[in-house]
This record gives structure tokens, C-alpha cells and sequence, in this order.
């Protein structure tokens, strides 16, 4: 079995900068990575990131993600083992996991769990046929693997998500028919679907998909126009013809292992499904396991940099680590992410906390 | 209306729009971003300190136009690709506008583009002046396109000419069966007109005589030496105009 101060489940932009906040306070950190390489859903985003500086805003993300690989690879208090997915948290505080084909028995001091999320699915006629992906796939086979998924492809969904993943297959080279979202409004950032628009993609607000078809794989979908009570409007159905199908409808937080752990959860809309319920700390209802990231509710690298470096230094000063500097670094990552989350497009993750810390005030 | 479609409306670009007086003089900095989110880049990006630094970082970009110099580095920075650069000063007639592109094929100094206005709309081919590259690093390009005047406000994105056709898959002669790549890789062996091409792959040889691709064999060699298609040498014209059975000469005269 081995022992560890602070086991940080997940190596996404959460997980590795917890890691390095409490190394660099002299904690002891082992982070579990699923995947062959660490960086989450960093290692994917060939776009330059919003944000400001501090969250190395204007960079694209994979570099911000070799970045904090970097950080974790220098300081010799982090190891990290990749291919390795956590299974289980046990009653008794201990962490299973399957490393490179091994069972392994962790016994950590803190936990930090940073799983991110996983993709949703919606249900139409016909969505099992080949040729229909989820967006992080789409954008795994293209900017992973370098393949492109089709010739010409139909997105589900007008979110950052959905307006980027559009954009970089357009970059492929691969046609985009249209982006359609049920709301009445874009959910993305605006310059995100300008810069798509003027290229020529319609974004179709107020619009839904009826079915796909097709015999061995997708040949085509039936998308028509929502009324002011999202019911379809008669007459409005349109027939695209497309060979793809891409999912970009949301995500929702990876929270099996809080599940399991017996920490309290709460289902909060805002947050994008059910999460922790936490303390400004990122401390669950089970001490000493902490959550950043979107697994805490789903948001942006940005923040979720900054909740794992706040979950990294609080686990730390929980163990006795920086007994000098850890409240000074812990109240300049709250200033971040309330910096953060000012504006309208944060304001939504405000909200959500504030029913998940059953707080009327101020939350971070 | 922007958040139904991803167009600005007028009036968001008017609030971004410079007079007509500093458009005259010189290089200058249009900012489209129109919605308050969390980002800074172009703040931090212009060292003439014309964008002002913001108070909150979901705050809209603020540009003071008489310190602005038309450098173009926030434009180079900005994750949005939401800044453009405009010069009117550029020619009695002409202007120049800077567009952030992160496709491939890059275009080529002296290349003809097709201009696009905010909705995609084509508004006209228009040559390329000037590529400039991002570096390694940020690696976006600023094209510098040559536009009327009347349209340094409109022009906004661009496309290569030609849609890209794969020669390979784009058949010529339907009836035989041929492709675009095959006479293309003819022409430049060295066959230079249609009757040789269509002894070497029969092209023009089947049911339909060569209706389908006579003329887009044409066009193939017209490109290929830069004349008129009206230039190319046409095919010996023989009876029959189209498959006839032996039954039918059998029983007639
Ligand atoms: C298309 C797209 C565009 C985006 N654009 C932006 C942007 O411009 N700006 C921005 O700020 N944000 C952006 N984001 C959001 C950002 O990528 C995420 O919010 C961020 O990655 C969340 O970080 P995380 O560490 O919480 O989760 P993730 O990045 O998802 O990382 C979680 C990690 O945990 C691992 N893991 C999961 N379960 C286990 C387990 N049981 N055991 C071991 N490991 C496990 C996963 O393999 C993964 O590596 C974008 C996201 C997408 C999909
Ligand atoms: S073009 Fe140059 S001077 Fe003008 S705002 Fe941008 S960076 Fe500043
Ligand atoms: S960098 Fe671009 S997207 Fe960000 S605030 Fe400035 S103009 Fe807007």
C-alpha cells in the first residue's frame, strides 16, 4: 500500500495545479491520471484561452497545459502516474486504483478530487448510428489522434463548446452545415460565434433536431424551429444533409468517487448537475477530501486552475504546511476566482454556489 | 440581433466605430467585442496604452483612438480574433483592412481572396497585400486585404477562391469513368489537347460522346496554359452523335 500525504485524483488543469500549490508549500503529492498524459481537457484545446494573465489568458490551451505538466515535472515533492484511474474510496480512507494493468491500494492523508466532468447526450429517433459523436470526442479524434470525423457535420448546441469545436473543425477542413440551439439565445461567448458566423455557418437559435437517418451510418438529420414555449412550429422541419452529428449539449460533473465517499450532494442547475456540497476551503462533508475543477461545477479552466491551487494550499495547511503563507495565498485565490466569476457570464456559477452553500451573501 | 445570430447589429458596430476624420489619418484599432466576459488580452497586449486597463476583467475594451497607432499586436493577441485593424488612409479610393485567420491554406501575398462581411456574405474578391505571421507561439495571421473604401467597415473575414475540389474523387467523363486528376496529371505529362487526351484515357469516348467533358477538359487545358477556353483546340467531330444499335442499322437502309 502506498502512503501519501495528498492524493489528488484527475491531472486536469484542477488537478495539477492543486498539486503543485500544495508541493510548493512542502506537502507530499501523488496525482492519479487516467489518460497516457496528464493535462485533462487542456490537452485538446488548440484555441487561446480567455481570462487574464495569471490564468495565462491568450495562450492556447495545450500550451497552458504543457505549462502546468512543466510546474508538476520540476518540483520533486509531485509525482504523477499516469494510466492510472482511481476506482474506488473506501470507508476506511483508502484509495483504490488500476495502474498499468495493477490493482493498487493508496492510503492518502487528504484527498483532492478533480475529475472534471463527462459529456451529456440527448435522446432523438435513431441517435445510436455511427457517425454521431459528442463534441470532446470529436475534438479527441481530431486534435489527439489527427483524424477528422466526417465530411460534413450538423452541431447540437450554440455553448463555448459547441461554437469551438465547430470552429476547429472548420480548421480541419470539414464542412459545418450548421450549428443549431434550442435556446432562444447563443449560450457561447458572442466573439466566439461572430468569428464562425462571418465565415458563413448559420447558427440557428430556437432550433432542435428531429431525428437522424441513415442506413449503416448518418446520411442526414431533420432539424426544425422551436416556438417561444419550445414546441416545434409545424412546417418549419429542414433536411440537412450531413455525414456527423456532433453532441455539444453540455457537461455534467464527474462525481462517482463523491458519491461513493459518502459526501453530501446536491443537484444545482447553475453547477450542471449534482456536485459537493462544500466549504470555502473546497472541503466536502467528508473531511479532509477537498473537490476543484468541474467536478465542483462545471465552469472554465481559468477557475478551475484557481480552485485547484486553493483545494492544493488548504490541504496542505491542514496537514501543518505553511502556517505563514497559506492564508495570504488562500485569500488571493478567492479574490481570483470572485474576479472571475464578477461579470454576467459568472454570475450563473455565483448563483449556483450560493444554493450549494445554502448562503444568501457573497460565495466563492 | 448578435446573441441570436452572431451578427453585430449596426448599432454595436457604431459604438466601435471611429469618424471618419481619424479613419482618414491612419491606421486604427476596431474592437468587436460586444459582451462583458471575463478577459483582458488586448489590455495587456497594446504598449501604447490605448486600450485602458480595466477596472473589473469582465469589463468591454475601452479604446482611446487618438493614442491608438494601428500596430496590430492586440489584434495578433486577442482570443476572441474579435479586433481588425483599419487604414483608410491607405489610397483616395482604397483602404486596407487586417483580419486575423487561423485556417489553412494561408493565402499568399498578391492572391486574389473572397472578402466576407460579419454574416458570411461575399462582398467581392479582394488582393491580399501583405501575411504576416503570428510566430510559433501565438500563431495566428494577420492578412492585410486591399478593399473600396466603401467597404473598410464591412469586410471582416475571408475565403480562398475556388472551393478546394479533390481532383481525385471529381469525375470528368462520367461515362468512362475518369477524374479531374487524371487529365490533370495528362495535361502535364504533356498531352495538350483534347483529342490526344481522349486517345490516351478515352475520355469523351463513351454513350454520351463527350457532351460531360469536352468542355471541362477545355477548361482543364485553358487553365494549364493560360489562354481563353475559346483558344483550346477542338475534338474531330465523327457520325454517330450517340450510340445507335446494330439492331438499328440492320434493319434499316
Ligand atoms: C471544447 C472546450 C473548450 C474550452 N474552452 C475553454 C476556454 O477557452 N477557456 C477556459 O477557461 N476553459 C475552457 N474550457 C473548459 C476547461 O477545459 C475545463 O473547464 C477544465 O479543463 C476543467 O478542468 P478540470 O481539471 O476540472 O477537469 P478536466 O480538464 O476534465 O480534467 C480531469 C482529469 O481527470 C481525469 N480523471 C477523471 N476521472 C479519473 C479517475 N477516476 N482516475 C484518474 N483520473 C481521472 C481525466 O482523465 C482528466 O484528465 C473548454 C472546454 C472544452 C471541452
Ligand atoms: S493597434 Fe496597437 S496601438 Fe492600437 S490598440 Fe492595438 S495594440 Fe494598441
Ligand atoms: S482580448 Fe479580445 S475578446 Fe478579450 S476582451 Fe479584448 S477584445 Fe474582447
Amino acid at each position: 500500500m502506498k502512503e501519501i500525504e495528498i492524493l489528488v485524483i484527475g491531472g486536469g488543469p484542477a488537478g495539477l495545479s492543486a498539486a503543485t500549490a500544495a508541493a510548493n508549500l512542502g506537502a507530499s503529492v501523488l496525482v492519479l491520471e487516467r489518460d497516457g498524459k496528464p493535462g485533462g481537457q487542456l490537452v485538446k484545446q488548440t484555441h487561446k484561452f480567455f481570462g487574464s494573465k495569471k490564468q495565462y489568458a491568450g495562450d492556447r490551451g495545450y500550451q497552458i497545459g504543457n505549462l502546468l505538466i512543466d510546474e508538476c515535472e520540476k518540483n520533486p515533492k509531485v509525482e504523477v502516474w499516469t494510466d492510472s484511474t482511481a476506482l474506488g474510496i473506501y470507508e476506511d480512507g483508502v484509495v483504490t486504483a488500476e495502474g498499468q494493468g495493477k490493482h493498487l491500494k493508496i492510503k492518502p492523508k487528504k484527498i483532492i478530487v478533480a475529475t472534471g466532468a463527462s459529456e451529456k447526450m440527448i435522446a432523438f429517433p435513431n441517435n445510436d448510428l455511427p457517425g454521431i459523436y459528442g463534441a470532446g470526442a470529436v475534438q479527441t479524434l481530431m486534435n489527439v489522434y489527427g483524424i477528422v470525423p466526417g465530411k460534413r457535420v450538423l452541431m447540437i448546441g450554440a455553448g463555448n463548446i459547441g461554437l469551438i469545436v465547430s470552429y476547429q473543425l472548420m480548421q480541419a477542413g470539414v464542412e459545418i452545415a450548421g450549428i443549431i440551439e434550442a435556446s432562444p439565445t447563443i449560450g457561447g461567448y458572442l466573439v466566439h460565434a461572430s468569428k464562425i458566423r462571418r465565415a458563413g455557418v448559420p447558427i440557428l437559435t430556437s432550433h432542435t433536431i428531429i431525428e437522424a437517418y441513415g442506413q449503416e451510418s448518418v446520411e442526414g438529420a431533420k432539424i426544425c424551429q422551436l416556438d417561444a414555449q419550445w414546441q416545434p412550429i409545424p412546417g418549419s422541419e429542414q433536411d440537412l444533409n450531413v455525414d456527423v452529428i456532433c453532441l455539444a449539449v453540455g457537461l455534467s460533473p464527474l462525481t462517482e468517487l463523491c458519491f461513493q465517499a459518502d459526501c453530501q450532494m446536491k443537484y444545482v442547475p447553475e453547477l450542471s448537475g449534482h456536485v459537493p456540497i462544500r466549504n470555502e476551503s473546497l472541503e466536502t462533508t467528508r473531511p479532509g477530501l477537498y473537490v476543484a475543477g468541474d467536478v465542483s461545477g462545471v465552469e472554465e479552466a481559468s477557475s478551475a486552475m484557481v480552485e485547484g491551487r486553493l483545494a492544493g494550499i488548504c490541504a496542505a495547511y491542514s496537514l501543518g504546511y505553511g502556517t505563514d503563507e497559506a492564508p495570504k495565498l488562500q485569500r488571493e485565490a478567492l479574490a481570483e476566482l470572485s474576479e472571475l466569476r464578477a461579470g454576467p457570464a459568472g454570475q450563473k456559477t455565483v448563483k449556483g454556489i450560493m444554493k450549494l452553500m445554502d448562503k444568501g451573501g457573497a460565495a466563492c | 440581433m448578435l446573441n441570436k445570430t452572431g451578427v453585430p447589429t449596426l448599432e454595436d458596430i457604431q459604438t466601435v466605430s471611429p469618424s471618419e476624420e481619424r479613419l482618414k489619418k491612419g491606421p486604427v484599432a476596431i474592437i468587436e467585442c460586444f459582451q462583458e466576459i471575463p478577459c483582458n488580452p488586448c489590455t495587456e497586449a497594446c504598449k501604447q496604452g490605448a486600450i485602458r486597463p480595466m477596472e473589473d476583467i469582465n469589463n468591454l475594451p475601452k479604446l482611446d483612438l487618438d493614442k491608438c497607432n494601428g500596430c496590430g499586436v492586440c489584434l495578433s493577441r486577442c482570443p476572441g480574433l474579435a479586433i481588425f485593424i483599419v487604414d483608410a488612409s491607405y489610397s483616395d479610393t482604397e483602404a486596407i483592412v487586417r483580419i486575423p485567420y487561423e485556417y489553412y491554406p494561408v493565402p499568399q501575398v498578391g492572391e486574389k481572396v473572397v472578402g466576407l462581411n460579419r454574416a458570411g456574405d461575399e462582398l467581392g474578391t479582394f488582393e491580399v497585400s501583405k501575411v504576416q505571421s503570428g510566430g510559433q507561439k501565438n500563431k495566428t495571421y494577420t492578412i492585410w486585404l486591399i478593399v473600396p473604401q466603401s467597404l473598410a467597415m464591412e469586410v471582416r473575414g475571408l475565403r480562398l477562391r475556388s472551393t478546394e475540389i479533390q481532383p481525385k474523387e471529381t469525375i470528368v467523363c462520367r461515362c468512362e469513368d475518369i477524374t479531374l486528376g487524371e487529365i490533370q496529371a495528362l495535361i502535364k505529362e504533356g498531352y495538350s489537347t483534347i483529342d490526344e487526351i481522349k486517345r490516351a484515357a478515352r475520355a469523351g469516348m463513351g454513350p454520351c460522346q463527350g457532351r460531360t467533358c469536352r468542355m471541362l477538359i477545355a477548361q482543364e487545358l485553358a487553365k494549364f496554359y493560360s489562354i481563353p477556353v475559346g483558344e483550346v483546340l477542338m475534338p474531330t467531330f465523327r457520325p454517330t452523335v450517340k450510340p445507335v444499335k446494330l439492331g438499328t442499322y440492320a434493319g434499316g437502309e
